[in-house]
């Protein structure tokens, strides 16, 4: 039974140092993202309204695909763990296990379906 | 188990719009649902590629295009920036670092991180578009 508490807690932990790990990358990494992606491109501004366009963050180099993933994967747990948590604060409590289930199924299956279509649509990934 | 049945849990129950009762709370609140953006953020660029793996790269473009996407866009760079900022001071008031006799306030480690977040910023940026 011991055993079993010390294995949760450890659990616990590694999965609250993610969070805190996620927390750091959005806070620093996924703003310059979301510019890049979402604003600069479209509405072509700097540094997008040249050549290059956000296609070249996910397949021009290693550092860029790197830089994808680590970005997105680490700012999906952080927001999906923080929000299903944030429900349970307004009146979904009874509802937590069954939260962190929808919870972690979406942030496994994204990182997942992240990481297989960064290798999907690098074919010549240890050459880069 | 004794002491579970002599001392039993008693938890207050909090209604659902507790948050709402002062200002202080509200700002909690505001600043745990911006990790929805974040999250949104990411399930949408992870569709975005997913358009590119099973069609072209102009699909994966033009979803980027998509009016939506960037509206969506603009609302996700401010809550993350919102998101980023409370983080940064939440980090300077829960591990303050002493200097001689005095400790860090929490507003110091925010403009602090603010002024990497920039550097950083720019560093990517330099790296990954510009080099």
């Amino acid at each position: 039974m011991k055993a079993e508490t010390h294995k949760v807690a450890r659990l616990h932990a590694i999965l609250w140092g993610i969070f805190s790990l996620g927390g750091m990358i959005a806070a620093f990494l996924l703003p310059v993202m979301i510019y890049l992606t979402g604003i600069a491109y479209p509405l072509g501004l700097w540094p997008l309204n040249g050549s290059r366009d956000p296609s070249f963050l996910v397949t021009g180099t290693l550092l860029g695909m790197l830089f994808v993933f680590v970005t997105i994967a680490g700012s999906l747990f952080h927001g999906i763990f923080r929000f299903q948590s944030a429900l349970t604060e307004v009146g979904l409590l009874r509802l937590k296990r069954g939260l962190e289930a929808v919870g972690y199924l979406i942030i496994f299956a994204g990182i997942i379906l992240l990481a297989y279509y960064l290798i999907v649509l690098n074919p010549s990934l240890p050459a880069l | 188990m004794e002491d579970k049945k002599r001392y039993p849990e008693l938890r207050r129950r909090l209604s659902p719009g507790w948050w709402t009762a002062n200002r202080h709370y509200a700002m909690y609140m505001v600043r745990e649902w911006t990790s929805l953006f974040v999250a949104l953020y990411s399930l949408i660029f992870i569709y975005g590629l997913s358009l590119w793996a099973t069609g072209s790269r102009a699909d994966f473009l033009n979803f980027l295009k998509n009016p939506a996407v960037v509206g969506f866009s603009l609302v996700a760079l401010a809550f993350t920036m919102y998101h980023a900022a409370t983080w940064f001071y939440l980090l300077g008031a829960i591990s303050p670092v002493k200097i001689g006799r005095s400790t860090t306030k929490p507003w110091q480690a925010l403009i602090l991180n603010l002024i990497l977040l920039v550097i950083v910023s720019y560093l990517a940026i330099w790296l990954l578009v510009l080099r």
